[in-house]
């Protein structure tokens, strides 16, 4: 089944929407689905054309198509256990929420909180995404669990904060303090960034592009061959935060640590 | 407007009229009890169910800067506890630090009209005040905290004690505070200067006082005030191994009784009555401790029980906070209130799993059961250091059945039967105990049954709990699920003679009074003309003395009880 939704024109298009209910899970069968437009409750088809194509007997039959201007819809595939949800253009903060599997396709940019407290499954962002990228919830010590997010573009700050399992990867610059907190998991990036891992405890980050200067509180620990983007990198290995007693791993590129301070003096 | 409310046929149980379970009508007019009721009234038919005076907290925390800083500090605790706007009520969130209004109106549904919030630092008291305010369903009260008063201390070292009284009298009246509050008395300070003091006769360091000299001045300077409420004091020692010894000596320093209260409450003593030498040795104490109450009418304890799960701990004890986060590693606040108090805050999680909080879990019980009197023993968490409040109605299940502890015995550490006698007590509490530990106990105690509170005698405040509960056809014992239930969500809140509550809403806006006392001292005796006590002021408080006083916008229905100070 292809379920194709296609945003109607909007009177006041800057008021969010909170649409939680698009999943796959909630088109089998036909019913009226609600979202929310600012504080007001609206069926479905008043803010989307919706066309239904095909039959599905399981939710993995069902992709959903996202169309027209999406920038501002938030929560889409919130809970989603499978199926697949394609955004053809930018998404508005907290998509993927907790979803267990199938798979979310963004081809333009995501907002904030992209696979927020994810636990299976796959988002691919094609543009870049926003700040807390596969984070945890505000006050939580676990934020995403399990599943793979890979973004194509840049990322914000705080990307995998509290990451506990699954894979992040970034194939551009993050902003500060990525993998903050980290507890599992791998975050790989392959820009640059800012203050990494900073308090991480387990996990491991791996940053292909120039890190900045490291936190004091990484602990030099051998060297290793990676491969990333069909290349071959030669990583200087840290281990910490020692400040919150980790023992995650944080690998860097050796000419990065070499270069920034003219001499290895962490060997 | 109506006329009044009849409720009719109601099994009730007013422990302070004497009245121990019999079917009777309650007339209700103008906000109090009255011998009959008007023609016209709105009839309640109770149809034979529980029906009790409204429940009163004694000693609970949801107001002040103490409460929001643990919503603040986490707001993971925000996505539990979440209810929609409906009707008059007000969207919530919120589980142990919920926010104002979910702490009315779950209190309010579980049939409470009255709380008391334990620890107010008084220079902090217009942010109690304000959430107070909106904490609509409940007449609220402060306890005022004075265990580290520079003041205070200063005239226990001279062994001043009029001159104690009189900064009590002065700054209960300055912060429309209720009663005096000792958290740690002495500790809280030295921590403020990186100590702590680990015994009642130790001095705390730079005031050369001891904790003990705090609390015999204050429970002589409460009396020659005549509060209402006696001291209510948080030992010191709180959560340490072994402290069941500082808590027995506390015990022995509360004088006999003179009027119809005691001299000395002591709160939370779950987490003060405890054995061994370290966590891995931890052992109950309980019996000791209940021994020594038994013995002592003098003396008021609440249990502060525990209840597995999820809550934050906030406490003016700021050095107890602070070896908590050395254990947990999580979060944690920790507060200094200049020349007075301060606070820690952690979030903390009570397992199953945890021998030491399946020990502390059974003392509170057991303090319960082995207290031989209900008026001495009150219901309470310690809200929410202990559990949060919503799990009152289990815990007066646990207290009425056997049946329910022995199947919790399943699922907890197997070795906690090695620390605690928990499982040989056969004891299982009544509708009576349960009345006394939850509402008339508490009003006995905290001294407000003069201003008809705790009770439904004609004249009495119109605060009724009525729960889908029928004690003649019901075995506490057996049907334990159905008594937790019951106490969960009441068929009608009565508050000063509305409806409040209903079948688990709430269903008026709802207008609160807080309740205040005032001491009358002679001038002399006036503080706010003291040389010495304003130049505290002038010299250390980030406010002039002039300044400190909450000001009578902030209780927009105060209630002042007034005493005349024998100085
Ligand atoms: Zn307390």
């Amino acid at each position: 089944m292809r379920v194709i939704l296609k945003t109607r024109p909007r009177k006041k298009p800057h008021v969010p929407i909170e649409a939680e209910g698009i999943i796959p899970q909630n088109f089998l069968r036909k019913n009226d689905l609600t979202v929310y437009e600012g504080n007001r409750e609206r069926n479905l088809e008043d803010l989307f054309f919706v066309t239904v194509e095909g039959p599905a007997v399981s939710p993995d039959q069902v992709e959903i198509i996202l169309t027209g201007d999406t920038g501002r819809i938030k929560r889409v595939g919130e809970y989603m256990n499978a199926g697949r949800i394609i955004i053809e253009g930018d998404i508005g903060m907290h998509c993927g929420n907790f979803m267990s599997a199938g798979e979310i396709i963004i081809r333009g940019n995501a907002d904030a909180w992209l696979g927020r407290e994810m636990r299976g499954g796959r988002i691919l962002c094609e543009g870049t995404a926003g700040d807390y990228c596969g984070a945890g919830y505000r006050g939580e010590k676990r934020g995403m669990r399990g599943g793979t997010i890979e973004v194509m573009g840049n990322a914000g700050d705080f990307v995998a904060e509290y990451l506990s399992g699954g894979e992040v990867i970034i194939h551009g610059n993050c902003g500060d303090l990525p993998g903050v907190e980290m507890r599992g998991g791998t975050l790989v990036i392959g820009g640059n960034c800012s203050r990494p891992c900073g308090n991480m405890t387990g996990g491991t980050c791996m940053v292909i592009g120039d890190p900045g200067e490291l936190l004091p509180s990484f602990r030099r620990n051998g060297s290793t061959e990676v491969e990333f983007g069909g290349k071959k990198f030669r990583m200087a290995v840290f281990r910490g935060d020692v400040a919150n007693r980790g023992k995650g791993t944080l690998l860097v590129k050796e000419e990065a640590i070499i270069s920034r301070s003219g001499r290895d003096e962490r060997l | 407007m109506t006329q009044g409310i009849l409720i009719k046929n109601a099994y009730v149980i007013d422990p302070l009229s004497g009245i121990r379970g019999e079917i009777m009508d309650i007339a209700i007019r103008d906000g109090r009890i009255v011998e009959d009721a008007l023609p016209g009234s709105e009839v309640i038919d109770a149809g034979g169910c529980l029906t009790l005076p409204g429940g009163i907290d004694s000693h609970s925390h949801v107001c002040g800067t103490k409460v929001n800083f643990g919503r603040y500090m986490s707001p993971e605790d925000m996505r539990a506890g979440r209810t929609s706007r409906k009707g008059v009520m007000h969207v919530t969130s919120g589980y142990s630090v919920p926010t104002t209004f979910g702490n009315s109106y779950r209190y309010s549904t579980m049939g409470y009209t009255t709380v008391l919030e334990g620890a107010m630092a008084p220079l902090e008291a217009r942010h109690t005040h304000e959430e107070f305010t909106a904490t609509p369903h409940q007449d609220m009260l402060a306890n005022t905290l004075f265990d580290g008063n520079w003041s205070v201390m200063e005239a226990v070292r001279e062994k001043d004690v009029k001159r104690a009284a009189a900064i009590v009298a002065w700054t209960l009246a300055a912060v429309k505070g209720f009663a005096i509050k000792l958290t740690n008395p002495g500790g809280t300070e030295a921590w403020g200067w990186g100590k702590d003091v680990s015994h009642i006769h130790d001095p705390v360091p730079y005031f050369e006082v001891t904790p003990a000299e705090i609390i015999s001045t204050m429970i002589q300077a409460n009396e020659i005030l005549r509060l209402p409420h006696s001291v209510h004091l948080h030992c010191n020692n709180l959560g340490v191994p072994g402290n069941f010894r500082t808590t027995l000596e506390t015990m022995d320093l509360a004088p006999p009784a003179g009027g119809d209260r005691q001299t000395l409450y002591l709160t939370h003593v779950q987490f003060h009555s405890y054995g061994g030498t370290t966590w891995r040795d931890i052992s109950s104490k309980s019996e000791e401790i209940a021994r020594s109450l038994n013995s002592k009418p003098q003396v008021v304890i609440d249990m502060g029980q525990i209840m597995f799960g999820r809550t934050t701990t906030m406490t003016a004890d700021g050095p107890m906070e602070f070896k908590l986060y050395m254990l947990h590693h999580n979060k944690w606040s920790n507060h200094d209130v200049e020349l007075e108090t301060g606070s820690g805050i952690i979030p903390v999680y009570y397992s199953r799993k945890s021998l030491v909080n399946c020990v502390m879990w059974a003392i509170g019980l057991e303090l319960a059961l082995l207290a031989k009197n209900p008026w001495q023993c009150l219901l309470s968490t310690d809200n929410p250091n202990g559990a949060p409040f919503v799990k009152y109605p289990e815990i007066i299940a646990l207290l009425m059945s056997r049946r329910m502890r022995e199947n919790e015995r399943e699922e907890i550490d197997p070795r906690t039967e090695h620390y605690v006698p928990l499982f040989a007590l056969d004891r299982e509490l009544d509708w009576y105990d349960i009345a006394v530990m939850t509402r008339a106990g508490q009003a006995k105690a905290m001294g407000i049954t003069r201003i008809g509170k705790g009770h439904l005698s004609p004249g009495a405040q119109a605060d009724v709990a009525i729960y889908p509960l029928k004690p003649d056809n019901l075995d506490p014992s057996v049907d334990y699920q159905q008594v937790m239930a019951g106490f969960s969500r009441t068929l009608y809140t009565i508050k000063r003679g509305r409806v409040v509550a209903r079948d688990g809403d709430v269903v008026v806006e709802g207008a609160n009074s807080t309740i205040w006392t005032r001491s009358r001292v002679p001038p002399e005796y006036d503080m706010g003309s003291d040389p010495e006590f304003t130049r505290k002021f002038d010299q250390y408080y980030t406010v002039r003395l002039r300044n400190y006083p909450v000001q009578d916008v902030y209780l927009p229905r105060g209630v002042c009880i007034e005493t005349e100070a024998a100085l």
